[in-house]
């Protein structure tokens, strides 16, 4: 089994992103990891890979910077990495993203001498949360795509996915090759060990630029994307009411019930 | 496709048993309102089986055209609709299509967008239309704690369209708009999945987007059995109930409430958290909420930063006590 997991790294999540002086995000201080979800299909493939052989690369599109999430994901399941590094690629949209992964999977494959059976993408990112470039790949590939995939199993020449819905499930049949986007499954990604920890180290992340992909330069970047962002701004924000914190419970409950009853809420 | 071709909204409306979902009902509003700043109209598109009664429903809230694709192969959502909606798209050439952001509305978006060739936002909290004409598009990003105003510079052009992000209109009563489309199939070309299976195992209905009140409990709550507290509470205060990601990964809560990023958008008039830490993706689904009240034993949860009332103790002595003082109150 070929497998690809298509990995953006973003700021660590659980760290609330404000504006800075110049309405963008301040984010150079938060620590940049692999994308949540992308760590979530990751995890599945190297699963799927335990079960049924093969071999699982990771990709991502953006700066060398990216080769940080990406050598984790080298100790946590990935055998080989790729980073796609152009500068003509800042400020891609989902649709240009997912032209460039459609040219980057095309080059791995010519590479490495392989073709990939199954093509794992993160149900969104964490940063821009569009949710769009897993199927839009699919597309750009001609192939079959499954969104919302919490569980797989190979059927022959073809997947199963469980497709977690909003009642329910669905178990969806898919010809490979084909991109599934990946959902919380029910267990959390491991961890890496010191042992995986050298050996990804010891690895090399080849880093594959537009003329190794041979991208169209009027399909890419930011004055050739279809979205364009004019402007950030902050949510308004919900001030802190009272914090009641008195010796004893029972004082501290009376003091909320008056507060509360004064409030009408109830 | 040419860009003096394309013209008007197409509201693309999903309907469930038959009926219409809020959201797409919700999406009219700005839609109609854009329509006649710019002179154009809205077209309510629907695909799936037994849409008369929906078809009605969009006309009610002021669709000026309607389009179904009424055919039993389209009863359950599946690949064919993104294969339909292309088709629809194709041939009618609506300047802008809105998607409700629904789980079915977030597949169909970037599969058509794909197919196509166009530009798509996600989750559209608001919408205006700017001075040169462009629809700016605002969407959340960073779990909502910073919003994107966003133009799109493909036509047609797809957004998908978070609910209760706009109040839908009043209904009045008309019949059926003059133009009306029923068509029974369109072509599908190369389908490539199969639904082998499809499992409700949410039964109950919980519509945490209408609700009033919401009592949600986090992993403070400890377990299962403590969780029931929880259920007690928004009883008593006719409430619903929700949750945050980690009991639901437990097992003490169907997914069904769960509230957050991944998880319901809600904004009832009362909002109380138990047990619940204050994470950025659980406060993102709920700080829009008019009143909140936090239970927590940490007095630095950050909960406590967006919290009208924030009680520093234990849910399980602070929930029992309002139980009962509620109870009182409402004698
Ligand atoms: C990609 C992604 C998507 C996510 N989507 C969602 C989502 O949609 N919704 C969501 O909720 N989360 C989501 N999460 C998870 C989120 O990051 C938090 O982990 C989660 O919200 C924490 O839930 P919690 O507050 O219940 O638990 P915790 O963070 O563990 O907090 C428990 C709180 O309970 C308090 N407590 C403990 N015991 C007591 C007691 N006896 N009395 C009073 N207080 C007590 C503690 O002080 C603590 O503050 C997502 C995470 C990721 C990475
Ligand atoms: N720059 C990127 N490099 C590699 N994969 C990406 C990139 N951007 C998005 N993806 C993949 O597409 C998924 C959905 O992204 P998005 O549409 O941006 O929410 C992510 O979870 C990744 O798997």
């Amino acid at each position: 089994m070929e497998i690809l997991v298509c990995v953006k790294q973003v700021p660590d999540d659980s760290v609330k992103v404000v504006l800075n002086g110049s309405g963008q995000p301040a984010i150079d201080k938060i620590a940049p990891v692999a994308n949540a979800f992308d760590t979530y299909a990751l995890e599945m493939a190297a699963r799927f890979k335990e079960a049924n052989g093969g071999t699982i690369t990771a990709v991502s599109i953006g700066p060398d910077e990216f080769k940080t999430s990406l050598k984790n994901c080298l100790a946590v399941g990935a055998d080989k990495a790729y980073v796609v590094t152009d500068a003509s690629y800042d400020g891609s949209d989902s649709l240009a993203t997912a032209y460039v992964l459609s040219k980057a999977v095309a080059k791995i494959e010519e590479l490495e001498g392989v073709k990939f059976d199954i093509i794992f993408c993160g149900k969104e990112t964490t940063d821009s949360t569009t949710a769009l470039v897993g199927p839009e790949l699919a597309e750009k590939l001609g192939v079959g795509v499954v969104t919302c995939v919490t569980e797989l199993a190979l059927n022959g020449d073809k997947i199963d996915a469980k497709q977690e819905t909003e009642e329910g499930y669905n178990t969806i049949e898919v010809a490979m090759p084909a991109v599934l986007t990946i959902n919380k499954p029910h267990y959390d990604p491991r961890y890496p060990t010191m042992k995986s920890k050298m050996a990804a180290r010891r690895k090399q992340i080849p880093t594959l630029t537009s003329a190794d992909l041979g991208t169209d330069a009027s399909l890419v970047g930011a004055a050739n994307s279809a979205v364009k962002t004019i402007s950030l701004s902050e949510p308004t924000k919900k001030q802190a009411g009272i914090k009641i914190n008195e010796k004893t419970f029972e004082e501290t409950f009376a003091k909320a019930m008056a507060v509360m009853t004064e409030a009408k809420i109830f | 496709m040419s860009l003096t071709d394309c013209k008007g909204i197409m509201v693309v409306i999903e309907t469930a048993d038959g009926a219409a979902k809020s959201v797409g009902l919700e999406m009219l509003t700005p839609a109609k309102e854009i329509a006649s700043a710019k002179g154009t109209d809205v077209t309510a598109v629907m695909i799936g089986e037994g849409l008369e009664d929906a078809a009605k429903q969009a006309a009610s809230y002021g669709a000026d055209k309607i389009i179904t694709v009424d055919n039993n192969d389209l009863k359950a959502y599946s690949e064919k609709h993104a294969a339909v909606l292309k088709e629809l798209i194709e041939k009618y050439k609506p300047e802008t299509v809105l998607i409700g952001a629904t789980q079915n509305g977030k597949d169909i978006a970037p599969i058509v967008a794909g197919k196509l060739g166009l530009g798509c936002v996600t989750d559209v909290v608001s919408m205006k239309l700017g001075d040169d004409g462009k629809i700016v598009f605002t969407c959340p990003m960073y779990s909502g704690n910073i919003l994107s105003d966003n133009v799109i510079d493909t036509v047609p052009q797809i957004a998908t369209v978070r609910g209760g992000s706009f109040k839908k209109g009043e209904p009045k009563d008309v019949e059926l708009p003059e133009e009306v489309v029923i068509a029974e199939s369109m072509p599908y070309g190369d389908i490539k999945t199969t639904i082998k299976e499809t499992v409700k195992e949410i039964s109950e209905a919980v519509n945490l987007e209408d609700a009033q009140v919401i009592v949600s409990g986090g992993r403070g709550m400890g377990s299962a059995e403590n969780f029931k507290l929880v259920e007690e509470l928004a009883n008593v205060l006719g409430g619903v109930v929700g949750a945050t990601r980690a009991p639901v990964e437990d097992g003490w809560i169907s997914r069904a409430h769960q509230i957050g990023q991944s998880g319901k958008i809600v904004a009832p008039k009362l909002y109380i958290a138990c047990g619940i830490s204050g994470a950025t993706q659980h406060v993102t689904g709920m700080v829009g909420s008019d009143y909140i009240v936090a239970i927590n034993k940490d007095e630095d949860a950050p909960i406590f930063d967006i919290a009208n009332v924030g009680i520093v103790g234990n849910v399980m002595q602070v929930i029992p006590a309002m139980i009962e003082e509620i109870k009182k109150l409402k004698a």
